[in-house]
């Protein structure tokens, strides 16, 4: 093997490297600079709210707000007739990890104006809360939900904060942590007991739940219930 | 001519002729073994477990062009209670491994399990915090199928590995290949160690392994880097 080789391997025994707290985030301009009407229509009317704003990949304008004021920020973006960003795209979270905010992302559409705003609400990892927008948006119910099973980000005021995609009693922590291990904290044997003794009919709402035992009558002997209550081997 | 001899009318044929043309016996002799194989065997009712892509093989299998009803196989039993064969075609979470256990469960004796592909054999290249790593952790598996996914030939290949196994059963030892321990009904079909064992990291992930904090992860002691595997050190 070549010298080079060796010194990758040597990089990959190390591991994955913690995110550099002290690398400077990127350059934010001021709301005023913008070229986007809405960005600087928020900064004439929110001030200090709007953190700061850029311009990325072509021509996608992204503002960075305050998330204490993000529901008041948000709802005017959508009923302000000349904002109007009635369509929700996207909600998501971004970890940078280093011990940096975790970053909650609202992609928006409006249909009206043809414009597309991304909105970034820096969150202090150990402050991970902010207001839903579930009420506004219908879409942002099951995305805050992903948000919150991936970051732990807490919405208040969400209709129904449970995990989405991982199991609903999953305690390993969120997994998409930059802080979080790839395998997980658990070990295989106790992931694989776990998982087996979930309880499948917690996947299905009440209302489906129902309907089946009315289909099924006389419901046949649970198999799966037998070894949950045993508690494992 | 010892048998025909002693049977009812001294062997000759009836008047409607014989299986084998005028004049032939009407019956056949054989083992009661080789008689319940034979139609095992030719009629295996595949129940169809597709979760990614080795399932869209799996359908190519099923389809004109490499038709397993050549086989005896052309009636994919969408329900358990009606299939011999769980064929699992592709990768499986830990939240789908409760249904797949239920459905194994469900499945009438006797029956046979088949994994299909890398993902579902051992986890593949998700080697990561949501994954099973490996079906037979969670069931008992007969065949396993390489690739990723494999081609049709590949499952048609498996299938008839398969057949070849309940050629050699005997009806004598049913309760010695088939007994079932109802109190192990959904757990693990492996125990501890071999879980730990089977899944132990391989390759990058023993460095994938620790925090990118730095910490050391559950499980994991601060001066080994890597965990030992116990079926291989």
């Amino acid at each position: 093997m070549t010298d080079h080789t060796l010194g990758a391997l040597d990089a990959i025994d190390d591991g994955p490297l913690p995110s550099d707290p002290q690398r400077a985030p990127a350059p934010r301009f001021p709301a005023a600079e913008s070229d986007h009407p809405s960005i600087v229509a928020l900064g004439a009317r929110f001030g200090d709210a709007i953190l700061g704003q850029r311009e990325t990949a072509g021509d996608q304008h992204v503002a960075w707000i305050d998330p204490s004021k993000s529901l008041e920020i948000l709802t005017w973006l959508k009923d302000d007739p000349d904002q109007w960003y009635d369509m929700m795209s996207d909600v998501t979270g971004v970890d940078y990890g280093g011990g940096r905010p975790i970053e909650v992302v609202y992609q928006m559409y409006s249909t009206r104006h043809k414009h597309a705003l991304r909105l970034r609400c820096p969150l202090p990892v150990d402050q991970l809360e902010i207001d839903s927008v579930a009420p506004l948006w219908h879409c942002a119910d099951w995305l805050e939900r992903e948000v919150y099973d991936m970051f732990g980000v807490t919405f208040r005021g969400h209709p129904d904060l449970r995990r989405i995609l991982m199991p609903l009693d999953y305690e390993e922590g969120f997994p998409l942590r930059k802080d979080f291990p790839l395998r997980g904290h658990f070990s295989r044997a106790e992931q694989t007991r776990r998982a087996l003794n979930q309880d499948v009919d917690r996947f299905y709402s009440e209302e489906i739940l129902a309907q089946n035992r009315e289909i099924q009558g006389a419901a046949e002997p649970e198999l799966g219930k037998r070894g949950a209550k045993d508690g494992g081997s | 001519m010892g048998l025909m001899d002693k049977l009812p009318g001294g062997g000759s044929a009836p008047t409607s002729g014989g299986i084998f043309g005028q004049g032939s016996p009407t019956f056949l002799t054989s083992k009661i073994d080789a008689i319940v194989n034979w139609g095992r065997l030719n009629s295996l009712w595949p129940m169809p477990f597709g979760t990614a892509c080795c399932a869209i093989e799996m359908m190519a299998s099923a389809a004109s062009n490499y038709d397993i009803a050549r086989f005896g196989m052309e009636r994919m039993s969408f329900s358990p209670r009606q299939a011999d064969v769980l064929i699992c075609a592709g990768r499986v979470p830990y939240k789908l491994a409760p249904v797949l256990r239920r459905i194994w469960d469900q499945m009438p004796q006797p029956k046979w399990c088949i994994s299909m592909g890398a993902c579902a054999s051992s986890g593949g290249v998700f080697d990561v915090y949501s994954m099973v790593q490996g079906i037979d952790t969670i069931v008992p598996v007969d065949v396993y199928i390489p690739g990723c996914p494999p081609r049709p030939e590949g499952l048609i290949y498996g299938l008839m590995m398969i057949q070849e196994k309940i050629r050699e059963e005997s009806l004598s030892k049913h309760f010695e290949h088939r007994s079932e321990d109802p109190l192990l009904v959904a757990q693990p079909k492996a125990n501890e160690e071999e879980i730990v064992g089977l899944t132990g990291p391989f390759g990058n992930s023993t460095r994938q392994e620790r925090l990118s904090s730095g910490a050391v992860p559950r499980g994991e002691t601060p001066e080994g880097k890597t965990r030992r595997n116990p079926i291989y050190d």
